[in-house]
């Protein structure tokens, strides 16, 4: 089995050193990071991306950030406060440790390191980042049948998919999703699927013409449910072995906490999740907003890659949406 | 009276099915889950022909297709299934409560219209 890296990891990066630019430029792009950088350095800024929706894998943080010494410390200490699950990657100027800081801050970060020798961040990001390896076939088979069942339940649409990342954050997008387990000898957890409800709500009912304007949220809830069933459907056809013996393993169980004020949820692990963004585009409407769907998914129960493997074929003679007789 | 059930927790598909078969000239009648649909099946006799979905909440299609053969009696309404589900086990399950095929999702009518109305009629 070759594990690539197909997926990417977004970063923070709260550095502007501008002599730095390039070279974590070129870093990133060696190691899977995709580097987003907030517009104003100011704390207020830099809070205001945390709390939106850009599905971090971690931080890329500058001890003397905003051109003030120690003021890198002081934005750690506010970040992981508010996202204590985000990894926080401390570049120093000279000493690539956390020697010298009090016990709870130096237990903020993940490692400190220096621009003259970036082999310890990289061990660090590979150890919590990228600590997952997930096989690029089932990336590519997810990506296939999320967007098959997409185009089928949204016909008048056309679908971009951006490169799948790793995602640390437990932030909920939008006000829908969907929850459906996965249980099989190699992996064990869930998966989602995300949407704000005003976008795709209008997307169903332009697509439904005169019919759409009775259409109420319980329509866009019947509509992701249904890809939700027929994504999984898919995968379980694919990857699920027919002789699982599982029994034992679908013994245990752990709690789910959805915290609908913060828009969080968790699953009680800390490994990065596997994200797919969707982008529905509809046809023959050049105005229209775009609209996203987010899918994820969280093997918070079991991890086993080396196990991994797709069944035959299943197609055998007939198609799907063909009639098999008995 | 209605010549086809259509079973699914989906209102997406039971309007997508049903549409099209009503479009088609079938008469339909609807439920949301297994046991809804051996309500329905003990209500209306004139139903030829059950399609059926396999996941769904309180009763699945597999379990509500051997209990129209063993607790309703009835074995000659005809049965498909229409899920997502492929696995050559739960066909066999299938075949042995004597279903008559299988489709998985998702659904084409233009394929299956021609069988169905022989399945009906």
């Amino acid at each position: 089995m070759i594990v690539e890296k197909l997926v990417v990891s977004k970063v923070l990066v709260l550095d502007d050193t501008r002599t730095q630019f390039d070279s974590m430029k070129v870093f990133c792009e060696e190691c899977g990071l995709v580097g987003i950088r907030p517009q104003h350095g100011d704390e207020a800024s830099v809070m205001a991306i945390l709390e939106s929706n850009v599905d971090l894998g971690g931080i890329l943080l500058y001890e003397n950030f905003g051109g003030e010494p120690g003021r890198g410390l002081e934005l750690a200490r506010k970040i992981h406060e508010s996202r204590p699950e985000l990894p926080i990657f401390l570049r120093r100027d000279s000493v690539a440790s956390v020697a010298g800081f009090h016990e709870k801050d130096a237990a903020m970060f993940r490692c400190a390191y220096t621009q003259a020798d970036l082999q310890q961040l990289r061990t660090s990001l590979d150890a919590s980042i990228f600590s997952r390896a997930y096989p690029t076939d089932l990336v590519r088979g997810i990506t296939e049948m999320t967007r098959a069942s997409l185009e089928t339940l949204f016909p008048n649409c056309d679908i971009d998919i951006e490169t799948p990342y790793l995602v640390k954050d437990r932030i909920i997008y939008g006000e829908v999703f969907t929850l459906i387990a996965i249980d099989s000898n190699w992996c064990r957890g869930y998966m989602m699927l995300q949407a704000a409800e005003d976008e795709v709500m209008g997307l169903i009912r332009r697509g439904a013409g005169s019919e759409g304007e009775t259409m109420t949220f319980r329509e866009l809830n019947n509509v992701l449910g249904e890809a939700t069933n027929m994504v999984w459907g898919s995968f379980k056809n694919r990857y699920v072995g027919q002789n699982d013996s599982r029994h034992e393993q679908m013994q245990t169980q752990v709690p789910i906490i959805i915290n609908h004020h913060r828009n969080y949820i968790s699953f009680g692990s800390e490994d990065p999740q596997l994200c797919l963004k969707y982008t529905l585009r509809e046809r023959n409407q050049p105005n229209a907003v775009s609209v996203s769907i987010f899918q994820r998914f969280v093997f918070n129960l079991n991890w086993s890659p080396e196990d991994f493997k797709e069944n035959p074929s299943v197609e055998s003679l007939v198609n799907s949406g063909e009639l098999e007789m008995f | 009276m209605a010549q086809v059930l259509v079973v699914d927790d989906s209102s997406t598909v039971r309007n997508e099915v049903g549409g099209f078969l009503a479009a088609n000239g079938l008469t339909v009648a609807f439920a949301v889950d297994g046991r809804d649909g051996l309500e329905k099946m003990k209500a209306d006799p004139s139903i030829k022909l059950a399609m059926c979905d396999v996941n769904m909440p309180n009763m699945d299609g597999l379990t509500m297709a051997e209990k129209i053969r063993s607790d309703l009696k009835n074995g000659t309404v005809n049965i498909i299934m229409l899920t997502t589900e492929n696995s050559p086990a739960m066909k066999d399950r299938g075949k042995a409560a004597g279903i008559k095929g299988w489709i998985v999702k998702p659904f084409n009518g233009a394929a299956v219209l021609s069988s169905i109305k022989k399945l009906v009629s």
